[in-house]
């Protein structure tokens, strides 16, 4: 999921300082695991603005706030509310926030959050990255560990000379992504590959921005 | 003689490092250059070490060239992408730098700027193999190059490295890469160095071991917390501690000069990389008492 946080309220004042009235979209995906965009954020929020003196006209959880149809046929239900409101606030990602900028051609729309990135959910509100959307997966060739996500350097053939008693130089909490590897490969009986092969430079074409996908298949005609 | 053919020889090399400061004031590396002049067989330019931004180690290698100094250009995947490299590998060989080490590089995180986005589009062992392509005349795209290279390139080991064997699988990789000879994390230890190189000896490749010189038992210590891959015994902790604070310089001092004798007389390897770190004016000394001048 794409995980976010809170922004500071203060930084959120100072950009909001110009306008009254506001209309919440939350979204009850990957922003309500995070606890940065569910129902008790939306009511929490609507608190904290009506105590600076704005107006909350109202507010949704949208289902998927980065589905830019979705949440528009959604939103038809609140239109009043909508109407009523100076902009829009998005309790969601970036994704979810420039899907309301699409919506919502005349309103500004500012962002509650600000997105860290793809991670997974360890504990209750635990999360870590796992993954970098490189574009160009090779998981099949590192025991299933991402070194270009785990490994603060990227590293592809092996762990470098600041792993000491197998954390990373970076930062002591980080185990070495290489050394989990090896730990991995050994015990899948994979060594072998670990030792035989050097892999190449990543080809980043694959992340090349902006990306786009259609995934559709065209209908025969 | 060069470097290269140096160690081709099989006589013992020795090699030094000459820090590029921060700052266009270059007289105490200048100095430093002097001192070394005459006496080791290259010196290890620093690309931007531990992170913190300096003067750029092509441009340093080509002052080490102009004082009578054979450079040793330092490259990390830190700071350039592989057009960045390439480009710089190209520009440096026309310049006359020979000897290339091919690293990744410390992290940014570990630098005085913090907030730079650290770059890694390859790392070492891609590193060695885009230089083993720029001397047969091929860039990493295989484009053709209007003339190759001529580098001698080499890589960084850590004997000490703990867990020891991904390290090692990895050295294989480097050396497969291209690398022809190695210089590695400081050694402290002779016998398991030993061990080490009993390993390395499989190979066709040149070990130089690294040295750092010990300057008392706190930092010995220090080096043991803090410093992947170093492993200072007990044994010369207590040798630091008993030489008490004013004899722990000349103590670490001898027991550098001693270790290096022990490799070059038991031919235990081809060389030693000295590292002074901030005590580059007692390098002739202790090459002195090694026996080496």
């Amino acid at each position: 999921m794409i995980i976010t946080k809170k922004r500071d309220f203060k930084e959120l004042r100072e950009n909001i300082k110009n306008y009254k009235s506001f209309f919440l979209i939350g979204c009850s995906e990957c922003a309500t695991l995070c606890g940065t965009g569910g129902e008790p954020e939306l009511k929490a929020m609507k608190e904290t603005l009506e105590a600076e003196g704005k107006i909350v006209t109202g507010g949704i959880v949208a289902k998927t706030g980065c589905q830019v149809l979705g949440t528009k046929t959604e939103l038809k239900k609140n239109k009043d509310e909508v109407d009523k409101a100076e902009c829009i606030l998005t309790m969601s990602c970036g994704a979810g926030a420039q899907a309301a900028v699409e919506i919502f051609e005349d309103k500004p729309v500012f962002s509650a959050n600000d997105s860290m990135f793809l991670g997974n959910m360890t504990r209750y509100r635990m999360f870590d990255e796992r993954c970098s959307l490189c574009g160009n997966c090779i998981l099949d060739k590192t025991g299933g560990i991402c070194p270009v996500t785990a490994c603060p350097k990227g590293i592809l053939n092996g762990p470098c000379g600041g792993c000491k008693d197998g954390h990373c130089e970076v930062s002591p909490d980080i185990k070495c992504a290489w050394v989990r590897i090896y730990e991995r490969m050994k015990k899948l009986d994979k060594l072998q590959e670990f030792c035989d092969v050097t892999l190449e430079a990543k080809d980043w074409s694959a992340s090349q921005k902006p990306r786009a996908l259609t995934a559709r298949e065209e209908k025969k005609k | 003689m060069s470097f290269k053919d140096i160690l081709n020889s099989g006589k013992f090399a020795v090699t030094a490092e000459a820090g590029p400061p921060k700052g266009t004031d270059i007289k105490d590396m200048l100095h430093h250059m002097e001192l070394l002049k005459g006496k080791v067989d290259a010196v290890n330019v620093t690309d931007n070490q531990s992170a913190v931004m300096r003067i750029c180690s092509m441009a340093v290698s080509k002052i080490a060239m102009e004082h009578g100094l054979e450079p040793i250009f330092q490259m990390t995947c830190r700071d350039r992408n592989r057009i960045g490299l390439q480009s710089d590998l190209l520009g440096a060989n026309i310049l006359g730098i020979k000897n290339v080490l091919c690293m990744t590089g410390d992290h940014v995180s570990a630098g005085d700027h913090k907030g730079a986005k650290p770059v890694y589009d390859v790392e070492s062992v891609q590193l060695l193999k885009i230089v083993d392509g720029l001397n047969n005349g091929k860039d990493m795209s295989g484009n053709e190059l209007k003339g190759s290279t001529d580098f001698f390139q080499g890589a960084v080991v850590t004997p000490e490295a703990n867990p020891i064997e991904p390290q090692l699988i990895k050295f294989e990789k480097k050396i497969r890469a291209g690398a022809k000879f190695f210089q590695t994390q400081a050694i402290y230890d002779i016998e398991k160095f030993r061990d080490f190189m009993k390993h390395a000896r499989k190979f066709q490749v040149k070990i130089l071991a690294g040295f750092v010189v010990l300057k008392s038992a706190g930092m010995a210590n220090f080096l043991n917390n803090n410093v992947p891959g170093i492993r200072v015994p007990q044994a010369l902790i207590d040798e630091l501690k008993a030489a008490g604070k004013e004899k722990a310089l000349d103590t670490g001092m001898n027991i550098t000069a001693r270790h290096i004798k022990q490799l070059k007389e038991e031919k235990i390897c081809d060389g030693v990389h000295i590292m002074a770190i901030g005590m580059e004016d007692k390098v002739p000394e202790i090459m002195e008492r090694a026996g080496l001048l």
